[in-house]
């Protein structure tokens, strides 16, 4: 099983959201679609479902061409942010609705709908209507309607941004352990860099409708390959210093380390974080965030060092890694 | 403030109340009580009114019943061609579509007397004259624009993501419609089907010329009758007996329907 995007475009009017799109999603992988809103990521799942046609490109599921085949042809099963329950079905009605459609007889629709609901723990639920059900179980019902679908490959737009912080924490293993149980290919939409790094084996950064750069959260964070891909992944944000020579160098705020004899700084803000302390320092080179340990105290006068190996280094002009 | 809103409330319910108020009042009244001053032994309240309107040939409710079936089957038919038609007023391209609700609009504005005599030459030339169910074709007619209108941002206003999580799941365009679209507009389309109802029940001018035997008349004609029916006096009494039997069924239809149809008639103008 595998999903393969081959020079994906799509125009709206003059504008291009999704540029020379290039991925290969493999058996058994989750990979992340990560970016700022407007960056094409929704606009490329889209592409994957056929809710909407590349102007250029093909897209490949399984081996086979597709990209002129119809959405329920393809056998994808899809969770929108929304979650796009039928709110004037109860659950189960919402679960039957595409089985229904598919001609499968009344008996299995039963089987399958009661198998799934109680795999879901939404046996309680099934008699319920979509405003009646939390957040949790919303998605649930949503993941549920994929699953019945007996897809080839899993795409989620954003499943988490309807829930709170919390549970959107508690529910990621699940969700995980949910979509990959089977082995399809999952695309798997998201803004959150912590979720993309928690959900995905692989994440593909976007901007301006084109991947920026895909490779494991590790690859992303020690390798970035551009100075957007660089800020976009790791919290606290990357330092980045003043170019010189056309060549900005940047620095993981953990990479900081305090010396008696280095760049000196001033302290502007300090944020205790438990087994970490974050402060916010100006120098001569411009304002620089370091990590330090949560038991580090101040010393009167701020000296930083970093070893050179830690540098990213980044053409000013072009945006791209030169090191 | 609360009590000048008040106020302005009440004013308003006697402005648009006290004219059906004063028909209630009129119906029950014997038509000398109405004239004159009374004389002593004689009573004002009466339900002579109504016995005359109910007992008359052929009786009143035979009027209700040709008002009440050009009603449904002008709505039924009105439904069936907008609520498709609406449908792809949102799937066209966005300006084909603004110039199609502009045309819409122009229609719906149109003052449909002008078309009267038109229509009377057509109904004469396709023999439509005296047929209940004809009436329904211009009623239809004239009330698509609007009713194309309220429905289309009715399905305007539903959320996309629905639509397409039913193309996923393999829904074909009418089964999306009949499953999917159609029950969730229904708040829209119970406004639409009242206000068509409404029109199609108050119709006069084109009923007046289409209708001329007294059995299939329609209800505003068959009350404009009883008013002009005699040259020597004017049944004022028997007039305003008409007038609230036939505002009845209308009434009933709205206080069940009240919620669906506030609910259907603001549903395009909160989201816009």
């Amino acid at each position: 099983m595998s999903l393969i995007l081959e020079n994906i475009s799509r125009r709206i009017g003059r504008d291009w959201i999704v540029r020379h799109l290039q991925l290969e999603v493999a058996e058994g992988e989750c990979l992340a679609l990560l970016g700022p809103s407007g960056c094409g990521k929704s606009s490329t799942l889209r592409l994957i479902a056929g809710l909407d046609q590349p102007n250029e490109g093909r897209i490949y599921i399984n081996g086979k061409d597709v990209t002129s085949v119809s959405p329920v042809n393809r056998r994808i099963g899809m969770v929108f942010q929304s979650y796009a329950l039928f709110p004037h079905l109860t659950v189960a009605e919402n679960l039957a609705l595409g089985l229904r459609v598919r001609k499968i007889s009344a008996n299995d629709q039963y089987q399958r709908v009661a198998s799934v609901l109680a795999l879901m723990q939404l046996e309680d639920q099934a008699n319920q209507r979509p405003a009646q059900l939390s957040g949790g179980q919303r998605q649930r019902v949503a993941l549920a309607r994929a699953l019945l679908r007996d897809p080839l490959i899993y795409l989620l737009d954003e499943p988490m941004s309807n829930l709170d912080a919390q549970l959107r924490e508690d529910l990621r293993p699940e969700l995980r352990r949910l979509i990959l149980k089977d082995g399809q290919p999952v695309v798997y939409v998201t803004h959150d860099q912590h979720e993309a790094m928690a959900m995905a084996h692989r994440i593909g950064v976007m901007r301006g409708g084109q991947i920026e750069q895909v490779g494991t959260p590790q690859e992303l964070y020690h390798q970035p390959t551009s100075i957007f891909v660089a800020s976009f992944i790791g919290r606290p944000q990357i330092n980045l210093l003043p170019a010189e020579s056309g060549i900005i160098t940047a620095i993981r705020p953990e990479d900081l380390k305090l010396c008696t004899q280095g760049l000196s700084c001033q302290l502007i803000h300090r944020e205790w974080l438990g087994t970490s302390q974050l402060w916010l320092l100006e120098s001569s080179r411009g304002p620089l965030r370091i990590i330090t340990t949560g038991d580090t105290s101040i010393p009167n006068d701020i000296q930083l060092t970093w070893l050179p190996e830690k540098e990213h280094k980044f053409d000013a002009s072009s945006g791209l890694r030169c090191n | 403030m609360i009590r000048t809103r008040k106020l302005w409330i009440t004013a308003l319910l006697l402005w648009s109340l006290a004219p059906l108020l004063w028909q209630v009042y009129t119906s029950f009244c014997s038509n000398e009580s109405l004239l004159h001053t009374l004389t002593d032994h004689q009573s004002r309240w009466t339900l002579e009114n109504y016995r005359q309107v109910l007992t008359a040939n052929p009786p009143f409710w035979r009027y209700l019943l040709n008002s009440a079936l050009v009603g449904i089957t002008s709505t039924g038919l009105t439904l069936l061609i907008a609520i498709p038609a609406a449908y792809s007023l949102v799937k066209v391209p966005r300006n084909v579509a603004r110039g199609a609700k502009l045309f819409l609009l122009g229609a719906a504005l149109f003052p449909y007397v002008l078309l009267f005599l038109a229509l009377l030459e057509l109904a004469r030339n396709l023999n439509l004259g005296n047929n209940l169910l004809a009436l329904s074709f211009p009623y239809t007619a004239l009330s698509m624009p609007l009713a194309v209108l309220l429905l289309s941002s009715a399905f305007r206003d539903l959320p996309s993501e629905l639509e397409e999580a039913a193309r996923v799941e393999g829904l074909g365009l009418w089964q999306r419609l009949r499953w999917v679209l159609i029950p969730l507009i229904a708040p829209a389309t119970a406004s639409t089907a009242i206000l068509v109802f409404l029109f199609s029940w108050n119709e006069y001018p084109i009923a007046l010329t289409w209708i001329s035997s007294a059995d299939l008349l329609t209800l505003p004609v068959a009350i404009a009758r009883i008013a002009g029916s005699s040259v020597y006096s004017i049944p004022y009494g028997a007039y305003a007996a008409a007038t609230v039997l036939g505002a009845l069924p209308l009434l009933l239809l709205v206080i069940i329907f009240q919620r669906q149809i506030v609910s259907g008639l603001t549903q395009g103008a909160i989201k816009g």
